[in-house]
Formats: C-alpha cells, structure tokens, sequence
C-alpha cells in the first residue's frame, strides 16, 4: 500500500485562502482524536479486492464522483456497484489478466456483491449527508474534486485501499460547520454549517 | 472555563422565545417554523395517523401488560372525551383528540433537561438527542400534554422479533433502554426536504413535505407546512383562525375556529387545533 | 464547541454529576469504526435506485376488499411503508391503518415459510415436489375425481387470479366455488338490487346536506373506507352538512354524528317507515310513492314506532323535518340493519326515505358498468359457506381447497363445521401464516404476501369510472421457500390444460397478456409493452365506462316489517352487537402488532376483548368495569370483562369481532373472545344469510374482575379544561375559512 499521505488540506484553504498544505500528522489510538486537527489515523483494512484508488484517481485522473455516484445526490455516496466497473474494465483488454481484475469478474460472472468493508464508518445514528458537501463545496464553489472528498477522506488519490484519515468525530464536524465558509467565487457572503443536533443525529 | 463560559454568555441561555423576528424568509437557518393546523371538525378518529407514526418512527409495540402500566409509545395518540353535559347517552358523538408533541416554542421539557438533551431548533422543533439523554424525565414531568414517551424496557431486544426489524425505518434511530422520546414532526423527512430544496437553490415548497401522520389522515384532518412563509397553506389558516404565534392569548372572534391548548400555561405550541362543530339543531 | 456554546461535559460539571457515562441508543454500530461492517455494493440494479434514497412502487392494498392504490416505500431492496397512491380515485392518496399493517403481514414473525403436511396428526415440513405431488395425486386427472368432488372456498375475489381460479374449476369440471366473507354485503346487496337493480349505488357523500345514516359505519368498515372518509371531510366543509346516526351501539361513524340516536336492534326499517309516513303527510311528497305504500306507512304513527323501536316519539317528527328542510340529503344502512331475520326489508324501508325525498339520481346513482365482467368483484356470502357446510358434512367432497377465508375461526359453533371439515379426506389451505382452519388441513401451502406478488384487483364499490389496481411485489420474497398463489393455479390448471396455457410459464407472464388485453379498452396509443410498464408504475388502469341505470322500484310487499314491539326472551334479555372494529375486521389481520396496540376508537381498549353495556344498565345489574361478565346465547358462552360504554342501546350488550384467535401467531392467540361463536342459528329470510344481530343473550356477572387496559385515563370528559372546544354550527363560519 503507497503511504504518500501527503497535505490534507487545511482549512484556511477550504475557505479560498492561499494553498497551505500542513503535514499529515498521525493521530493517537484508533478512533480517537488529536488536539491538532483532529488527525486519527484508522487501521489498515484488508479488503477482499486492493483496490487501486491511486491508480483510477491519480494516475487516470477520474472524478471520484464517477464510481462514487451517490455522493452528488444522496446522503451516502455509496460503493459504487459492479456493473460500473465491469462497463470500463471489459474493454480494457491490457489488465484483464492481472489478478485483482480477474477476482473483480469472478464476482461478476458469479452475480455477487463483492464484501467491501466499510473504512469511513459512523455511527448508525448519525446521517452525514454528502449530497449537501458535494453541491455547496464542489458545484456551488467550483473547488477540485481531490480538495472537497479530501477534506474528509484525505489524499484518497494516492493511496491503494482506502484508509481513514480523520476523526471523524462529532467535534470534527462542529469545529467546521461553525467556521464562515464563502458562498461561491463570486458570492463573498459567508455561511458557517447548520448546528443543531437533528441535523445529523437520527 | 466551562462555567466561565456559562457565565459570560448568560444572555445567550436566557433567550427569550418566541420574539418577533426570530423567523425570517431571507435570513438563513431562520427560514423555516414548522407548524401544523388540525382541523378536529373532520377528525374521525380512526388512528390511520397513529399507525404510521408507529411504521415510519420505528415505535415499539410495548404489549398488554406493558400498556397497562402506561409505557406505551404512541408519539401521537387519538384522546376521546364524551361531553361534560352528556345525558344518558352521548346524542353529540365523542371528541376526539390527536394529541402530540406540540413543539412548543418556549417548550416546559426544554428548560428543565439537566444535560441539554432537548433543545429548540433553528425551524422550531422541540429537537431530542438520544444520545445526549440520561432518562432524568423531567422534561415528561413538565410537558402539560404528556406527550414524551419513556423507554422503560430494552426495545430492540423485544419489541421486534424476527425478521420485524427488516421494516425498521433507516432514517430513524431505534432507542434503547432509559432514554426519552416524543414526535419529531418527522424531522427526517423535514431534513431530506431541507436539503434537497437547498441544492435546488430555493426553500422548501408548501406540501413538498409532510409527516407520516398528515400523508396517512383519509380525512386530509391535517395541515402541516412553513408558517414562516406567508403564503403557505398552514399560515394562511393560522391567520385566517386569528392564531397569532407570538401570542399567549388570542384575540379572535367567536366565529372563528382556531386555538392552541393550553395556551395560558405559555408554552406557545406550534399546532394549532380547529374547534369541533356539531350541529344543535340536528 | 467555541466561545458562545456550551458543551455537555461543561454542564455536567456544573451540576455536579461529572464523569457519568451514559449507555448509548438502540441498536447497530454506536462507534467510529473501520473494516468492522461490510457495505455490500448492488451488481446490476436498476437506474434510479441510489442507496439510501427511497424508492416508491405503486401497487394495490389487499387489506380489505377496497381495493385502494398504495405506494410502498422501498429502501436497500425492503418495503418500509405503505402510503396511498394519488393516482388511485379509490385512496386518492391517504391509506388507513390497516393499510398501513401490510408490512407487519410480510415481515411478520409467525408467517409460515415453508409448506406443512399433515403426517399423524401435526403439521410437518414438507418440500414443494412433495406438496405438488400429494396435490397431483390427489386432484390431478389421475385422481379420478370429478367436479361434485371438488370444492374451492375462497374469500370475495377479483381481477386475474379470480379468473385463473374460475379455470381451474372449469377444468375439473366443477361448479363448486364458494365464496364467504364472514362480513359480507350480501343482504345490502339484496336489497339494492330488488329497489334499485344493481348491487350497490353510487354515494355522494360531498354532495349530501344531511346524511342520515341506520347503522352504516361508513368512515370505518364501509366499502370503501378511505374513499368515503375523504368524501366526510368534503361533506363537513361549508356549507357544512350535517349527520345523523340511528344505531344500537356507537360506530365510529356515530361518534362523528351531529346527532346520535339509539335504537332498539332490528327495528331501524321501522323507523324509517315513521319518518316516512311523516314525509308523505307533505303535499310535496305524496305523489312520490304508489298509494299503497302511503297506506301501509300509515300505520306507523310516532307512538307506535316510539313503543316499537325504544326511540323517543317526538324523534320521528324531528327527523321528518330535517330531511324536508336540508335537501339534497343522503339515507343509508349497514350491517346493523341488515344483520337481522328481516334485514332486506329493513334496508328496503330505509331507501325508501330516498325515494321519498327525491335523492335518487342526485345524491345516490348508478355506479360504472364494468366492461370486464370476468375480472369484476364476486361478493362473498355467509349461504356460500352453509352450503359447503352441508356439503362437507353429507361426505360429498373429496377435496376442498381453502384460499382467502377462515372458517373454522369466523363459523358460528352452531354449524359444527370444524368437526365437518375434518370428514373431507383431503384439505388443503393456502396461507401466509397458520390460522384456525389451516390447522385442520392436510396440506397447507405457504403463498405470497401481497407485497411480494403480482396481481390486479377491482372493487365493488368504484368512486368513478372503474379502477383497476395493478399490485406487482414491492420486493424479493422474503422466504425462498414460498409460492405466488398464481403460479399455483397456473400449475393446477396445467394439470389438465397443459396446451391451452403452455404459453404462460408463470402467472407474471399470464398476467401480463392478460393486462395488455385490456389496452383497447383504454385506447392507449403506444406499444404494448409500454403500456404494461405505465400500468404497473401507475399502479391504476382508469377505464371509462358507462354509468349503471339505476331504478327505484318499491311496493308494499318489499317493506313487511312488524307493527307491533317484539317480545323479550326472559332468559336472553339482551340484544348482543357483534360489532366490527375498523381494524380488525373478521379477524383475520389480527396478528399485526400494530392493529393490536391501536386503541379502538371508542372505548380506547387494547390487545384485548370487551362487552360494551351502558352505563345505567350497569348499576342496575351492579356491574363494574373490568368485571368479568358470563355472556351466553342458547350456543355458548364467552366470558369477558366489562366496559361501561354511554354510546350504546341499555338493552344491548356489544363485543367486538376479530379476537379470540386459537392460532395465527403470538400476537393473536389467546388475546380477548371471538362472539361469532355464540351466534344462534337465526337468519335473513329472504337470502338466507346469518342474521349477524339476531343473537339474544342473557349476562351473569362471575364476580371475577381485571383492570381494562385503555389509553383512556381515569376520567372520559375533559373537566372542564378547553381541549377539545365543540361550537355550534349556526355561530361557526366556515365559508369564510381557508
């Protein structure tokens, strides 16, 4: 698995301020958070395929909202189902040999879901709603799509399976919804997110 | 700090609610005040809305005995009175009631939560945080309509049999043993709404969304919507009733039909009820 | 949290109780985890399925016979919730609480997952090719059994599976179909088609100023409960219409009532006649019946409808003056009326009022004409079930199939006909869950729920033009081991048809030819195929057809009711009211949670039974509530607590229907007392049908007693606090409301 976790991105960044790319720093025990940001690196997951995220994102240059589809329009962006991949990869002749895309097509020809486990995992009473992010910081603002998932999700594009980088913590998502983001490019009026418990909690 | 910060932003905590202003169609996070008008004329009573509560908000079935103790889990529940002055026999029919969380503006349970587990929201629900609730049942105790429901038992260990809990909702935690709850106005629908307007760019349109109890009511007894928006259906009732939000007391006509119960206690309930009509003639 | 909030640690400091930890909701993941839980991509789904957005398909509720269209909401491949479907003109969009209990039927804990054979006495899992086996030897061209042989019971039916059921009978030869509902309309029936020739009108509730209403709980178990409620609500906007109720024991309909009127059991037609001679004194309405319906009406002054019915005299002249002063009105009846020896003349006297007063063609017309009559509604009767009854017991069947009916639970003991059934050598039930009658059969055959099936239904009762609800499955069957009851028939059919249907390799296909048959009559313009996907995401096929002509034929021989009051039996002093509870019907739902825990409308009583006595009769007999009181009738006893109810006829006792399961699951069993068991062998003179109302019983107190579990509190009235404020009508002003 490449380690190049490299800049998650800051917040003063997010806000439209100079690039200012701070150090990955590795947080403390799993699922626990650091009084710098909120850095917690979560455990390495075996998943039954090693998946190349760099590769797709990266080396391809694929939006991930191309496989993550449900993230533009749903409170969860959701695996991205098998006959996506199977669409590209039966025309992609050159790696048809290589074991993890003869492991994809195995699942495939036997119509199965492949068992991913879940890697960025909150709690059952806890709705985080992608759609919201996705529209607001990469529609409606125009931001890099590596910028907006990576907020969260750290450089996705240089890792192979994915790894959790952040807290994910209820302080985490407080500490940013009451920050003043810009509206859009053009818009300077500011909004922070909303801050009431039944907006995430179910 | 933390009682420094208590101290210094004491003005903050004793916010008084409701005030006029407080809502505002232009101001972000203040757009919306979910209320409801219930018109008890055409009420028939028949508990359509109390099942789909029970089938969208993953209410228990608490059983006989359960009930008897009086831990049911009704969010919404259907009161029938017979008539103070009856005869012998009820020659006007029976008032029926629904009766739920009325999402008070200045809420009794609010101020009496020793950990904050429930709170106002920005569109005016009586929010509750399972999470964050210690089962003290103060808030039961001071709510003047009785509508807050306590898990006495174990639920998801119980009330759902195999394969039952394939029917539970996603959307709507299932609580556990020794936390409140009460109706949320579907707060899950309101928010999936929320968003959804707020992608499009605009506010969320008048009957774009209901709760479960308004979508099931065959009578259409219900009117629930965006009293911030004037031209929503539920405002348009609430002024054509003479039913004033900030008001404890109306000043309304005798003609006319709307008012909120127990309205003198001040809790400022968002659901306003429309009075029963019978004809004497008859 | 920054400067101007406080977090909750903070606040427990303040009071004191820092450090408590508390135990977290429900159940699942409470944790931020990772690699712990798998997240299951779909392979190949359909298009618009996004994971964690619902999806609504639009099928038909099966519930009741009404037939509504519904919505179920599908979410990660399960049916959550059931809404109404806004393209019905039966639900218009609102669904009632039984509707709403479809998902408790599928999801339900005690639902039978596999097929059961009878083997030394029990029911024993057997695998499918050995159940169609037993069925091939035992029905199947080499059984040698002929159509006389052969009887299928089925509930009221409609749409394809009705006709695929018709087939199967054809090809053994057999005319043996019974159709029974417990509750059925057959007597209304009856009497609408001798006055007006159809089975059942058109209402206009909305259109009505005064309904008045002998026993019909239309806004609770009418034909069409969530059409008529949402006509009530337009019925009750300005100008606001007014109801009376006339009933012995308050519906919910009743409840609703401007004017509630209690009334002596069976004696409403008698009523009616009051009003009616009344009416007829009126210049304006003489001429509006033969003259020997004028003379025969004649002879029912107020006093002596007052001494025959319990009513009070004056009450006649009052009613008389309502109706001639709010025009158009509406007069109806239900099953209180019709229940009795002369239910059809009851009924007939109440839709004279109609005749009378010119209602007919203005609130009250003909339905419309359905031009599939073989896919039309068949309307269950309790004659269906005496005559397999009979049959059963004079050994003439060798095989009875049992869809869509619980006899052994809704049979009134009188009949035997448990001890009956068993004498059919071979008895095979299809079921979602064990019931009463399913364990006396030899081979019980678990089906689809109506969420998992395909299907299309039509209601008796249309609101306009003719509906009809398409139902396909709102998700995978839940057990592999369970069978569309279509493809069944398919397959029985095959039995000897195998040519005829070859073509149709299950009842999806069958249906789906059947359906696109129907294009024509709708002339949809696109392709077939189009039209079978518009029709099954519609959920509703809208056919326009012609208005059934409606008469109003009446003679004085049509209303030979008594003209003096009825003895009393010293030994059964009491009218007993098996009423019908909006939400558990003949019962056969009774095995939902949800239905269980609904209070009941009136009396706010749950998971329970309960006799309903009045409050005054009470005293007198020193009853209290939650006595347990012996209620008998010449064939049997049930005992039952007591509720002192102020809504019901002193000389009546009422319990409720639906309750007293022996089976059907832990829900069911053992919860309260099923009173079809005590009825007495009285019946409908001119159809034959069980006179439902017609059971006298006498009362014992046992001296036992139990508190009542209710969601009432401790007192009925609202002392005084302003909770539900009732104005009058002449001061409200409801035209100028929103």
């Amino acid at each position: 698995m490449i380690h190049r976790l490299l800049a998650v991105l800051s917040l003063a960044f997010f806000i439209g301020n100079a690039v200012n790319a701070e150090p990955f720093v590795q947080g403390g025990p799993i699922g626990s958070q650091t009084s710098d940001g909120y850095n917690a690196l979560g455990p390495v997951v075996q998943q039954p395929i090693e998946f190349p995220h760099y590769r797709h994102a990266r080396d391809m240059g694929i939006n991930c909202m191309y496989c993550h589809t449900g993230a533009r329009r749903g409170y969860v962006s959701a695996i991205p189902r098998i006959d996506k991949c199977i669409g590209c990869h039966q025309n992609i002749e050159s790696v048809r040999n290589k074991p993890r895309i003869k492991k994809l097509f195995e699942y495939w020809d036997k119509k199965e879901p492949i068992p991913w486990k879940k890697v960025n995992d909150l709690p059952d009473y806890v709705r985080f709603n992608h759609e919201r992010h996705i529209q607001r910081f990469y529609f409606r603002q125009n931001r890099p799509v590596r910028e907006v998932c990576g907020y969260c999700h750290g450089d996705v594009a240089n890792m192979t399976v994915d790894r959790r980088v952040k807290a994910l913590s209820m302080g985490w998502c407080i500490s940013c919804h009451q920050k003043d983001h810009k509206e859009s490019d053009t818009n300077m009026k500011t909004s922070h997110g909303p801050g009431e418990c039944w907006q995430c909690h179910k | 700090m933390s009682i420094t910060n208590l101290l210094n932003n004491w003005s903050f905590y004793r916010n008084k609610r409701p005030y006029r202003g407080q809502y505002d169609l232009n101001r972000q996070y203040s757009e919306y005040k979910w209320a409801m008008a219930l018109d008890l004329d055409v009420c028939t009573g028949c508990n359509a809305c109390t099942t789909a509560c029970y089938a969208e908000n993953n209410l228990p079935v608490v059983g006989k005995k359960r009930f008897q103790h009086g831990q049911v889990m009704h969010w919404i529940r259907i009161e029938r009175y017979w008539d103070e002055k009856m005869g012998e026999f009820p020659e006007k029919g029976a008032s029926f009631l629904p009766m739920m969380c009325q999402q008070c503006e200045a809420a009794p349970c609010e101020t009496v939560c020793p950990v904050g587990a429930t709170s106002h929201t920005n569109d005016g629900l009586n929010s509750q945080n399972y999470h964050r609730c210690i089962g003290s049942r103060y808030c039961s105790a001071n709510c003047p309509y009785k509508v807050r429901y306590f898990n006495f038992w174990n639920y998801p260990s119980t009330a759902w049999p195999a394969p039952l809990p394939d029917q539970l909702n996603p959307d709507v935690t299932v609580r556990t043993k020794g936390v409140m709850e009460k109706c949320t106005f579907c707060v899950q629908r309101l928010n999936e709404a929320k968003s959804r307007a707020r992608t499009e760019y605009r506010l969320v349109r008048d009957g774009e969304v209901v709760p479960a109890c308004v979508q099931a009511c065959p009578t259409s007894a219900i009117t629930f919507g965006n009293i911030v928006d004037p031209k929503s259906k539920v405002a348009m009732m609430w002024k054509n009733q003479q039913v004033d939000l900030y008001k404890d007391m109306q000043e309304k006509d005798n003609t006319v039909r709307g008012y909120r119960i127990l309205e003198d206690l001040r809790p400022f309930p968002s659901v306003m009820y429309m009075e029963r009509v019978r004809d004497m003639e008859a | 949290m920054s400067e101007s909030g406080i977090n909750r640690r903070d606040f427990l400091k303040v009071l004191g109780l820092g450090g408590s930890s508390l135990a977290l909701t429900g159940c699942g993941n409470t944790d931020i985890r990772s690699g712990d839980e798998l997240i299951m991509p779909n392979v190949h789904p359909e298009d618009f399925v996004v994971p964690g957005l619902s999806v609504f398909y639009a099928s038909t509720c099966t519930q009741c016979g009404s037939a509504c269209g519904v919505m179920g909401r599908v979410r990660e491949g399960r049916v959550l919730k059931m809404e109404g479907n806004p393209e019905s003109k039966i639900s218009g969009g609102k669904i009632c609480g039984l509707g709403q209990a479809a998902v408790q039927v599928q999801y339900n804990p005690d639902r039978l997952t596999q097929p059961m054979m009878k083997v030394g006495g029990s029911l024993q899992p057997v695998g499918w090719d050995k159940a169609m086996a037993l069925l091939e030897e035992k029905t199947g061209p080499r059984s040698g059994i002929n159509g006389e042989e052969f009887a299928f019971m089925t509930g009221a039916m409609s749409g394809h599976l009705k006709v695929l059921v018709q087939n199967y009978l054809d090809s053994l030869g057999s005319k043996n179909h019974f159709v029974y509902e417990a509750l059925s309309p057959a007597v209304s029936f009856a009497a609408n088609k001798q006055v007006y020739g159809v089975d059942m009108p058109r209402l206009h509730f909305d259109k009505a100023k005064l309904i008045v209403s002998f026993g019909s709980d239309f806004l609770g178990t009418g034909a069409s409960p969530v059409h008529f409620a949402a006509e009530y609500a337009k019925f009750r906007k300005a100008p606001r219409g007014t109801l009376i109720q006339i009933e012995p024991k308050m519906t919910m309909t009743g409840a609703n009532a401007d004017r509630w009127i209690p009334i002596i059991p069976g004696t409403e037609g008698v009523f009616a006649l009051g009003v009616a001679n009344q009416l007829l004194k009126h210049e304006e309405f003489a001429q509006s019946v033969p003259s020997d319906i004028v003379s025969l009406v004649a002879k029912y002054d107020p006093e002596t409808v007052s001494s025959i019915t319990g009513v009070r005299s004056e009450l006649v002249g009052h009613l008389a003056a309502l109706l001639w002063e709010k025009s158009p009105s509406l007069v109806i009846s239900g099953a209180s009326v019709e229940g009795h020896t002369h239910g059809v003349q009851n009924a007939v006297a109440i839709q004279l009022l109609n005749k009378i007063l010119g209602n007919v063609g203005k609130t009250l017309d003909g339905q419309a004409q359905s031009p599939f009559p073989q896919i039309a509604p068949n309307a269950g009767s309790f004659a269906a079930l005496k005559s397999v009854n009979d049959g059963m017991g004079g050994g003439k069947f060798k095989a009875i199939f049992i869809y869509g009916a619980n006899p052994v639970f809704t049979a009134p003991s009188f009949m035997g006909l448990r001890d009956n059934l068993r004498k059919v050598p071979f008895k095979v039930a299809f079921v979602n869950a064990v019931d009463e009658t399913a364990e006396e059969c030899d081979l019980v055959l678990p089906i689809y729920t109506a969420v998992e099936d395909f299907g299309s239904h039509v209601a008796w009762y249309q609101p306009e033009g003719v509906e009809i609800t398409m139902q396909q499955p709102l998700m995978e069957k839940l057990y592999s081991d369970t069978r569309s009851m279509g493809d069944i028939m398919l397959d029985l059919v095959k039995q000897r048809r195998a040519d005829e249907y070859k073509a149709w390799p299950d009842f999806f296909t069958y249906l789906k030819t059947a359906v696109i048959n129907i294009k024509p009559a709708v002339k949809y313009a696109d392709t077939d195929e189009h039209f079978w996907y518009d029709t099954l995401s519609h959920g509703v096929i809208q056919v326009d057809a012609p208005q059934q002509q409606i008469g109003s034929n009446f003679s004085a021989a049509m209303l030979d009711l008594p003209v003096t009051a009825e003895a009393q039996d010293p030994k059964f002093p009491f009218y007993l009211v098996p009423s019908e509870r909006h939400y558990f019907r003949d019962g056969r739902h009774a095995n939902c949670g949800w239905l269980q825990e609904s209070p009941d409308p009136l009396t706010t009583i749950v998971w329970d039974s309960w006799a309903e006595i009045h409050p005054k009769t009470a005293e007198s007999m020193g009853i209290k509530e939650g006595d347990y009181l012996e209620v008998s009738s010449q064939n049997g006893t049930l005992k039952v607590k007591a509720y002192l109810f102020p809504g019901i006829h002193p000389d009546a006792i009422s319990i409720p229907l639906g309750q007293g399961h022996e089976s059907l699951g832990r829900f069911a069993k053992g919860v309260g007392v099923n009173p079809f068991k005590i009825l007495n062998p009285v019946f409908e003179k001119s159809t034959g049908e069980l006179a439902m109302y017609g059971t006298r019983v006498s009362v014992k107190k046992t001296g036992e007693s139990e508190i009542v579990v209710k969601d009432e509190g401790p007192v009925s009235t609202q002392m005084g606090r302003k909770l539900v404020v009732t104005l009058p009508a002449d001061v409200a002003q409801l035209s100028k409301e929103i």
